[in-house]
């Protein structure tokens, strides 16, 4: 049984037709070609594969595809504006939060959903809800310190 | 992802009784938030009945409160209603659930249904007596939620029979607390533990102590409320009751912590959920 869904993602309308178990993250990246949303561990603990759905930021892994009905979503592709990167995007090149970067999407898109949330958070606020992403690299402060900067109004 | 977790089918029903015929079905299995679902899912699993069309999100104040079991953690978050005292203890747990991503889609309805004994929601719920109202093809039930389970990932829904919402009662003027300890804050609960109560004239009065993930339900322990009730708060009565409360767990042991550790944590937690709830009843944050 194949299930056909509409949603929008990155501002445009789309048609899925999905199997039952298909994860939002498979459509992303296998019928979407959106291969910015990353697979980590396929269990909602790594956040690699966050995107932004109906403004809260999820891991698209465990979400079915087949109940995305209606939703909007929005992947790492879809946040620059006009050629340019986003501020957060900006604020991980230059204050070096990236090394691999296989979690940088997934990091940026909780915090844009964060910030868009709470735009002047603490510094303690930005740490307990990047626990949502597990980065392997830079031990985390360069990531904070680059929200930080934008949560700041230093990077626009 | 279990490679045997592969259902054929997939209905989302806009009403609660074909969503109970369907789940009468062979093999089906409600879907809400499919977080344990999507990593845990049983390969006997031939359909999924996903409920989160029946306009089962919310949280609202009514003889009491009422949560829909679609609703999600974060949902429940952002409630002012639970700021109020005592319901207080639902955000303690919501907030614990997890990680922040992760609340904004695993459910209520799903973490109690799933039947873990670690689960977080129905140790703080169970503290506040609240009931569980199942649709089932023949009508609804309202159970006591302290009833529902039966065992490790068993509960007493029946075939076509699904959570529909969670009823908190009205509460009395009582202060109330949830504790946990995972091996790390995003990890699921090694033990964890609720306590309400209320304090007239001086002495405590009307006592819940709940633990989750030493025994295979959560386990309300009458016999520590027993020692609470009608004393005066003291730092000793605290101890004995902390111990009748971790005797009465049956700890496994596993990768995460020993039933020896447990046990131990058991008491810890349950010290500490009865100071602060006791603080809280005098009005502390």
């Amino acid at each position: 049984m194949r299930v056909a869904v509409n949603f929008k993602i990155n501002g445009r309308d789309r048609t899925a037709h999905v199997e039952p178990r298909t994860s939002l993250l498979d459509v992303i990246r296998e019928d979407l070609g959106l291969i910015g949303t990353k697979e980590g561990c396929g269990k909602g603990e790594c956040g690699a594969c966050t995107v932004i759905m109906d403004g809260d930021a999820v891991p698209s892994c465990l979400i079915l595809a087949a109940g995305v009905e209606g939703k909007e979503i929005i992947t790492i592709e879809g946040i620059g504006e006009n050629g340019r990167l986003h501020p957060l995007q900006e604020a991980f090149v230059r204050y070096h939060a990236s090394q691999c970067g296989f979690c940088s999407p997934g990091m940026i898109l909780t915090a844009k959903a964060f910030l868009n949330r709470n735009p002047n958070p603490s510094e303690a606020e930005v740490r307990d809800v990047m626990m949502s992403n597990l980065c392997r690299c830079t031990g985390y402060e360069k990531i904070v310190e680059a929200i930080m900067a934008v949560a700041n109004g230093e990077v626009a | 992802m279990d490679a045997h977790f592969k259902p054929e089918h997939y209905h989302r029903p806009v009403d609660m009784k074909t969503a109970s015929a369907l789940l009468a079905q062979r093999g089906a299995r409600v879907i809400a938030g499919g977080t344990d679902l999507l990593v845990n899912g049983p390969a006997s699993t031939e359909s999924l009945v996903d409920i989160n069309g029946l306009g089962l999100s919310y949280i609202r104040e009514d003889d009491g409160l009422r949560i829909g079991s679609t609703t999600s953690f974060s949902y429940l978050l952002r409630s002012p209603l639970l700021e109020r005292y005592p319901y207080r203890v639902i955000a303690d747990a919501a907030g614990e659930l997890g990680h922040h991503n992760l609340r904004h889609v695993a459910t209520v309805g799903g973490n109690i249904c799933n039947a873990v004994p670690s689960a977080d929601a129905p140790v703080a719920l169970i503290a506040l007596d609240a009931a569980v109202i199942i649709h089932g093809p023949s009508g609804e039930r309202t159970v006591p939620l302290d009833g529902f389970f039966k065992f490790v990932r068993e509960t007493i829904l029946g075939e076509g029979e699904f959570l529909k919402e969670i009823a908190v009662p009205v509460q009395p003027e009582s202060g109330a607390c949830f504790q946990k300890l995972g091996r790390t804050k995003v990890d699921i609960a090694l033990v964890n533990a609720a306590c309400r109560l209320s304090i007239i004239d001086g002495l405590i009065s009307d006592s819940r102590i709940v633990l989750g993930a030493v025994y295979p339900t959560p386990l309300r322990v009458r016999a520590a409320e027993d020692m609470l009730n009608g004393k005066e708060f003291t730092v000793e009565l605290v101890a004995k009751t902390a111990i009748i409360a971790s005797d009465a767990t049956k700890p496994i042991s596993d990768h995460r912590a020993s039933a020896e550790y447990r046990r131990e944590i058991s008491s810890v937690l349950v010290k500490r959920a009865i100071i602060k709830a006791y603080g809280r009843a005098e009005g502390s944050p």
